[in-house]
């Protein structure tokens, strides 16, 4: 009896000790939460994540960085004092600013520049082609002249185009005597810099012990102001339901992708401990049609499409009013962008269409989308909304391996999906919706449409900006008109954060492209 | 047979088991209508990107070219690159399979130890109150999916009394000393012993969640093998000479039930191995489950065979400590 009653007491003290973490995250830390799996590298010139993205921004620091000004992204200098633009548009002059130093105490010299970008270029990974194909750069296009000055030659790319893909991960500077100090076999520091960091940005890679956290710590000599968050954990939780319940414990400050309903309830019922964040995110979400297939072939089935999907259900009801209608290859806040939303549900229009396309009973077709939840739900939607005007569809739900084998071999009659941005100008927008010579969205979708190609080319080739606002402007009527897309919105991002957060606005706004975590504070 | 013949036979079968196993998975992962490189570049990567990646990776080679390379680097102990990570597939396999053989092996002595009470409570004390518990028990482990349970009990211990952590090794604050990759391990090694009891705490739940189901099995087992052994001759010649119940069932009904219990055990733990996806999953566990399956998801082809391999090897060599034991205590086993 007496051994059984300590066995009690010893569990209760047990019991009793505390959890480190429960709620008890000091003033100068930013505990955050998230499925990391999605992380894959901290390597600038190999990283192309959206999430991950965010992070390593916070690590290296780049010749210039996008800032936003009245709802649109600005470049600023960020290593680079000044820059020039010669004549002819190709040339591109950068001054640095003096004194500024790697995490490490290396001084940043425009030598790291060229050895940053050049690494880039050859390794040609994932964001590879932001320098290769969008920029022409080689790796003979970066030259550092003196210790403060690089100069670098494009392919005559408008200015927002080539300094906001200088603003991107890729264009994050390297300390060059670092990384050479860690190649293994010649790899240029691929293997180390996959979990180190060698930047001179805001933060410094402390840890990364995958699938538990990642651990960044403040860099002490960084050239800007010391942030009030001097170490940022961000935990991983693979349930929506675990960081949920974390947050509303105090356990964390900042959920990831918590799910929308949570969100929605977040929204509508407020919570002493707790409050939502919103942001436009920086992907737009559609319906695709392959253009070389059936009665797709036929401009007007396709505009029956349009007119038949009930834009607003989807965004009312499966994204719980977290979207924003946009019909057009244009985000929000970007280059050209000018609102424009002509399709709303319309079952006779439709139905007339159908009917003088020659399909009065209209046909049965596939469509198909990945395992994610939302576009699941999206696709019933159009499935119901299709079945009203006598289209029979059937959902196929594939894996992305799976999925992007057939589209990108244009084997897909019709596909519910989604197309992040990869860099902020509307560059990045129009030609894979509407250019099929890069074979992205427009060849995929089998729209082989040489006036939208050339249209969409000349736009991202034309200097004088309101000559290419015009041409946009012109670009997103006619594909309104003909493309295969049926654009559905523009996601709304959200996140739920602790109430003792400050900051958190102006750090994410503008999602993974402006996320800034200096801004932060308790 | 002798002993030692019948361990060299098992060890061949074993090795053609693996094999078997590998081809398997490489031919399978390879021939399904689905793009590796698609899915690890995303869907906003142009074909020449594409083409250049899937070149880089040797994916553009006939798939018999491709698996004489991959055997080559097995035979030389690699077991290729992952397409994910970037890193050697064995140094990936080494940092995750740590934190599943650690909960694995914590779950299964749960469940032997409770199944076995369990299962040998309920069988002498059949119809009783204890027997009841044990079936209602038995089948609530069995019927009950684990991820709801799971998130039912991280509602109660985590979020409303505050008692567990929802997920993780360890608290975040906490950077343990690594030697094995072993938590508790390493904390005994380092005298880390805020860490080993923290590491405890975060333990329990997990392992209630995925030694459940098998504590049920064994329990059900050993009911079933118990009552087979109670009624058998020499168990009431045993009482009839007058020895205690206690030391009847103890000493002399206990050994016997245990055998066909041991079989159970060695297939238990097996499963406890590769079944860990769920709890992994929802108690942030950095197993190789989790590992696996992203892999899967992703076509990692040299993520998915490193692993499968492991689970295969894994799985074998606890059949084989199974069988070994087995044969030991029943020489009919042999033949």
């Amino acid at each position: 009896m007496k051994r059984k009653g300590m066995g009690l007491v010893g569990l209760f003290l047990f019991m009793a000790i505390p959890l480190v973490m429960a709620g008890n995250i000091p003033k100068d830390t930013l505990v955050m939460a998230m499925n990391t799996e999605i992380f894959k590298t901290f390597d600038p010139g190999v990283c192309f994540e959206v999430e991950p993205s965010a992070f390593v921004k916070n690590i290296y620091a780049n010749l210039v960085t996008l800032d936003i000004k009245d709802g649109a992204f600005t470049p600023v200098g960020d290593l680079a004092e000044k820059w020039e633009q010669s004549a002819d548009g190709k040339l591109w002059t950068f001054y640095l600013k003096k004194g500024v130093k790697f995490a490490n105490g290396d001084p940043v010299k425009a030598s790291d520049v060229e050895y940053s970008y050049k690494r880039a270029v050859k390794l040609n990974k994932s964001p590879a082609w932001l320098f290769t194909d969008t920029l022409g750069l080689t790796e003979d296009s970066i030259k550092a002249v003196n210790d403060t000055t690089v100069t670098i030659t494009t392919n005559g790319a408008p200015a927002n185009v080539v300094l906001s893909v200088l603003a991107a991960n890729i264009g994050g500077v390297l300390n060059e005597k670092e990384v050479k100090a860690h190649e293994t076999n010649g790899d240029m520091g691929l293997a180390w810099l996959t979990d180190h960091s060698a930047g001179a940005g805001p933060y410094v890679l402390k840890e990364w012990k995958r699938k538990t956290q990642i651990a960044l710590t403040v860099n002490k000599n960084y050239y800007g102001d010391t942030p009030a968050i001097k170490t940022i954990l961000l935990r991983d939780m693979p349930e929506a339901s675990d960081r949920y319940l974390s947050l509303k414990k105090g356990d964390v400050d900042v959920a990831y992708q918590i799910t929308v309903e949570e969100a929605a309830g977040l929204r509508d019922n407020k919570d002493e401990s707790v409050q939502l964040f919103t942001t436009p995110g920086q992907t737009l979400e559609y319906v695709a049609m392959n253009a070389s297939w059936g009665p797709f072939k036929d401009a007007r089935v396709r505009q029956a499409v349009k007119y038949a999907i009930d834009y607003d259900a989807i965004i009312n009801k499966v994204r719980e009013g977290f979207a924003i209608k946009n019909q057009q290859f244009l985000a929000i806040g970007y280059f050209g962008y000018k609102e424009s939303n002509p399709f709303t549900r319309d079952v006779a229009k439709a139905k007339k269409l159908l009917a003088d396309a020659g399909y009065p009973n209209g046909f049965e077709v596939e469509i198909v989308t990945n395992e994610s939840e939302i576009r699941r739900a999206e696709a019933v939607v159009v499935q119901s909304n299709l079945a009203d005007i006598g289209i029979k569809s059937n959902i196929i739900i594939m894996q992305a391996a799976q999925m992007y084998d057939k589209y990108r071999n244009q084997g897909l009659q019709m596909i519910v999906a989604g197309w992040g941005i990869d860099y902020p100008d509307a560059d990045a927008l129009a030609k894979p919706f509407a250019d099929y010579t890069v074979k992205q969205l427009a060849w995929r979708n089998a729209w082989l449409d040489d006036k939208a190609a050339s249209m969409a080319s000349a736009a991202g080739k034309e200097i004088n900006e309101k000559k290419r606002a015009q041409i946009y402007y012109d670009l997103v009527k006619y594909w309104q008109d003909n493309g295969p897309f049926a654009m559905m919105y523009q996601p709304i991002e959200f996140w739920g954060i602790g109430n003792d957060i400050k900051g958190f606005d102006k750090a994410f706004d503008g999602y993974n492209v402006h996320c800034d975590f200096t801004l932060i504070s308790k | 047979m002798e002993l030692g013949s019948f361990i060299i036979k098992r060890l061949a079968l074993m090795v053609l088991v693996i094999f078997g196993v590998l081809i398997i998975v490489f031919i399978v992962t390879r021939i399904i209508p689905a793009d590796p490189v698609g899915a690890i570049l995303g869907g906003n990567a142009p074909p020449a990107t594409v083409d250049a990646m899937r070149h880089q990776l040797g994916l553009d080679k006939p798939i018999f070219a491709q698996l004489l390379d991959y055997l080559g680097g097995l035979l030389r102990g690699d077991l290729g690159t992952s397409l994910v990570s970037s890193r050697p597939v064995l140094t990936d396999i080494l940092e995750f399979l740590p934190a599943t053989i650690e909960l694995a092996v914590s779950s299964i002595i749960f469940a032997v130890v409770l199944g076995i009470i369990l299962g040998l409570l309920s069988a002498v004390f059949r119809n009783h109150f204890i027997d009841h518990f044990s079936r209602v028990f038995s089948i609530l482990g069995i019927s009950l999916p684990g991820f709801w349970l799971g998130l039912i009990l991280i509602l109660i211990f985590y979020y409303k009394l505050g008692w567990l952590p929802s997920g993780g090794q360890y608290d975040m604050f906490l950077f343990p000393t690594r030697t094995t990759g072993l938590i508790l391990l390493d904390a005994m090694i380092h005298g880390e012993w805020n860490v080993f009891w923290n590491g405890i705490k975060h333990l329990i739940l997990p392992t209630f969640i995925l030694g459940y189901s098998s504590t049920a099995s064994i329990a059900r087992i050993m009911r079933a093998s118990m009552l087979d052994v109670l009624h058998q001759n020499y168990i009431r010649t045993a009482r009839a000479k007058g020895l205690p119940r206690k030391m009847v069932i103890l000493r002399h009904a206990l050994k016997n039930a245990l055998i066909p219990v041991i079989t159970i055990i060695g297939l238990e733990f097996g499963s406890l191995l590769s079944g860990a996806v769920l709890t992994e999953t929802i108690f942030a566990w950095p197993g190789l489950g989790r590992y696996i399956v992203n892999s899967l998801l992703t076509l990692d082809y040299p993520a998915v065979s490193g692993g499968t391999i492991f689970i295969a090897l894994i799985y074998s060599v606890v059949n084989l400590a199974v069988d070994i034991l087995y044969a030991a205590v029943d020489p009919r086993m042999r033949s």
